[in-house]
């Protein structure tokens, strides 16, 4: 593992409006690391995810990008770090105007300037990858919801990305279709990727995490590697939060 | 999305502003630079164009001989006459009565003539000639009242009725005492009033008493009884201010035309005519027209429809757009355009775009539909555009892809899909509301209603044909739009 951090996260704030959101976040993700992000609804995990590639401004901090401040990135640095850096949403956010195929080609083709027959190929060995090679031509609403979480994570692969950031991936998913994506999340994880989930899938986050972060109220409260946070959280409220989902 | 309302207000103003210099500032234009080189222009041109609205027998109307349609009557034989006189050829221009003085004023004809009577009050905005026909002021009544109403003074406070703008009009009101006057645009919608008792009489000259008293039996006339000057009741031909050569150059032929006593003639060939279209009033034997009518009907209507998408989806995209000022642009356009009737935009680009650039009356009425329709399609698209999910614009903006991108190949995709059914209905409403341009002298459905009416002088007839045509129209344009937004639900 290379010694300089991927993404710094420095006194990372945000308001809308009057409310405050974050309040102070502090974090570095290394090349290569998994992060998992748990918290209570409203504590500001998506809000914190977002920030990451700017699909939010920071009301104040910063969010370092390989040392360069993301806030004072210009359009064409803003595409390149979001070529760079994918997104996993939790609705799938899928094109329902564009079959599989297009969805996966639209992004290398419009932004990478990629030839159609390059983007294709690509597409096509991605969805092999992801096991959906079959669903090619058809449109993202004839899709199981595990399916078309798995095209989503593809449609980000395509554009060639170093890190991804995953939003609750999982669940909006019935139980049976988790276990098809976050297998393909595993394999990612096993091939080197840098990853920041938030989910609260306890057993994927022991597995594959390196360290999970735990949120609360706008603030990161406890981070520990996995076992050491589900077992022995330090923080209150993280120990409160913990015995709930595990008594789930 | 908000603009502020102060904003708004202010380029609206500015627009209104700007216009209204445009258009004060153009008669002084005129009377400081242009010499009279009224006639000369006609003669380079070798063409005279004459304003008329030909629904007035035996002056001026339109008759169908072997499919083909044309007008005729007195005052065309005149105008011939004159076009002969002066060495060039006529171009005849229909259009509503209210609209053939605006359209010399505006240079859209060199002469009106359509039995105008050359009053003081007209004579302040247009020059005329000398008078070339009098033909006396009469009313007509219901046959039944012969006895009632003997002479004008029978018919105070009573009903009266007469085209509005005209004299016979503003007769009625001033020298009939205690007269409730109903003003009407057109005399074959008068003397369905005066037949079903709406009014119980009708002004009109005493050529056009006749004609139509030869032509219905349950109708009579009697003299009007008014004591007037003579300068003021005569038919005069009018042209813009200052075609002092023009205006000479017609005296001459109408001074030969009167010394000859050709009009007699003219009016006896009017009346010949006349006979020949009464002998065959039935609708099918005017299919045509209405076949004619259908045509422009949903060529102005589709042609509309899809600039009206084009116009509104730019100013859809301008009302999103970062600049304020493009915002702003947009905002004021669309509450400008909603907050005007069409018939106004309608009169507006024919005359008064037609000041600087010379726009044919059909493509004047497509123009201006089109601008509509815009203004009513952007709020459509906007509407579409918030319909689609914001995940959407995230999702595509997590990718890298530009704003511009992310509209033209996530958002408006997806937002077209979902108008489509309110899109359909603005054809629909299109087809129906573009009948407007008919008083610009376009030939839609409407128009030609008019002229069968003229025609065939029945009233009622007609309108119900056309009602039904454009029922018939929009019901099937719905089915079939119903199934491509079927068709369109079953490709995802
Ligand atoms: N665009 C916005 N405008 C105003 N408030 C917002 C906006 N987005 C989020 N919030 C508020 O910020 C707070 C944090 O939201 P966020 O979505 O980041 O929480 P979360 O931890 O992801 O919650 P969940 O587990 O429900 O997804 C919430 O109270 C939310 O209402
Ligand atoms: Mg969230």
């Amino acid at each position: 593992m290379q010694d300089k951090p991927l993404v710094e996260v420095k006194k990372l704030q945000k308001n809308y409006g009057d409310t405050q959101v974050l309040k102070e976040i502090d974090g570095t993700v290394m090349p290569g690391q998994v992060i998992c992000v748990i918290g209570p609804s409203g504590s500001g995990k998506s809000t914190f995810l977002r920030c990451l590639n700017m699909l939010e401004k920071p009301t104040a901090g910063q969010v370092l990008f390989e040392g360069k401040d993301t806030s004072k990135f210009s359009d064409e640095e803003l595409t390149v770090l979001r070529e760079r850096m994918g997104m996993v949403f939790q609705s799938f956010n899928l094109f329902p105007n564009l079959t599989v195929l297009d969805n996966l080609k639209l992004a290398p083709i419009r932004v990478k300037k990629m030839s159609d027959k390059d983007a294709e190929e690509e597409a096509r060995s991605l969805l092999k990858r992801v096991g959906l090679e079959e669903k090619a031509n058809v449109y993202p609403s004839s899709l199981s919801g595990g399916q078309a979480q798995r095209v989503a994570i593809a449609r980000a692969l395509a554009m060639d990305p170093e890190m991804l950031l995953f939003d609750e991936p999982t669940s909006a998913l019935d139980p049976e279709m988790v276990g098809e994506v976050l297998a393909v999340m595993k394999e990612l994880a096993e091939d080197g990727m840098t990853m920041v989930v938030v989910t609260h899938e306890m057993g994927f986050a022991r597995e594959v995490a390196n360290e999970v972060w735990f949120m609360a109220d706008g603030y990161i409260l406890e981070k520990n590697e996995p076992n050491e946070l589900f077992n022995h959280p330090q923080n209150p409220r993280a120990q409160d939060f913990i015995s709930k989902i595990i008594g789930n | 999305m908000k603009v502020k309302g102060r904003n708004i207000l202010l380029t609206i103003m500015t627009l209104c502003l700007s216009l209204l210099f445009l258009f004060t500032i153009q008669p002084t234009h005129h009377t400081a630079y242009a010499a009279d080189d009224s006639l000369q222009k006609i003669k380079d041109r070798g063409t005279i164009i004459m304003a008329t609205s030909p629904d007035y027998p035996p002056y001026e109307f339109q008759v169908s001989k072997n499919g083909k349609s044309r007008i005729v009557g007195m005052d065309v034989d005149i105008m011939k006459q004159v076009a002969k006189d002066l060495g060039v050829k006529l171009e005849i221009k229909s259009m509503s009565y209210d609209s053939v003085l605006v359209a010399v004023e505006t240079g859209k004809a060199d002469v009106a003539m359509s039995g105008i009577n050359p009053t003081a009050k007209r004579r302040q905005s247009v020059d005329f000639s000398e008078i070339y026909y009098n033909g006396g002021q009469s009313f007509l009544i219901n046959k039944t009242d012969i006895g009632k109403y003997k002479n004008k003074a029978a018919l105070a406070h009573k009903k009266i009725g007469a085209q509005t703008g005209t004299l016979q009009y503003n007769l009625a009101k001033s020298k009939i005492p205690g007269a409730t006057v109903k003003g009407m645009d057109k005399n074959t919608d008068l003397v369905l009033a005066l037949k079903t008792h709406k009014i119980d009489a009708l002004g009109i000259e005493t050529p056009s008493a006749e004609a139509y008293v030869k032509n219905d039996h349950d109708l009579a006339m009697i003299k009007s009884g008014y004591k007037l000057n003579k300068n003021e009741t005569g038919s005069a031909m009018a042209f813009r201010k200052g075609s002092g050569t023009l205006a000479a150059a017609v005296n001459k032929s109408i001074d030969k035309i009167k010394a000859k006593h050709l009009t007699t003639q003219y009016l006896a060939d009017a009346g010949k005519y006349m006979k020949v279209n009464t002998n065959n009033t039935s609708m099918i034997h005017y299919w045509n027209y209405f076949a004619k009518g259908i045509e422009y009907t949903l060529l102005i209507s589709a042609i509309s429809v899809i600039f009206g998408v084009l116009l509104g989806t730019i100013l859809a995209l301008m009302r999103f757009s970062k600049s304020k000022l493009l915002k702003a642009i947009s905002v004021a356009y669309v509450e400008f355009v909603r907050g005007t009737p069409l018939m106004v935009q309608v009169m507006f680009v024919y005359f008064g775009v037609g000041i600087i650039v010379n726009l044919p009356a059909l493509l004047s009425g497509i123009i201006a539909v089109s601008l509509n329709s815009g203004a009513y399609v952007e709020e459509i698209i906007r509407g579409g555009i918030n319909s689609v999910d914001k995940g959407q614009t995230e999702a595509s903006a997590s990718l890298g892809l530009a704003k511009s991108d992310t509209m033209r190949f996530v958002v408006l995709p997806q937002a077209l899909k979902n108008i489509w059914p309110a899109l359909g209905n603005e054809f629909v409403s299109l087809v129906k509301e573009s009948s407007i341009v008919s008083i610009i002298g376009v030939t839609d459905l409407i128009y030609q209603l008019n002229i069968v009416r003229a025609d065939t002088y029945r009233g009622v007839m007609p309108v119900f044909i056309a009602m039904c045509i454009y029922f018939v129209m929009t019901f099937i344009l719905t089915r079939v739009l119903n199934y491509f937004e079927g068709r369109m639900k079953h490709a995802r």
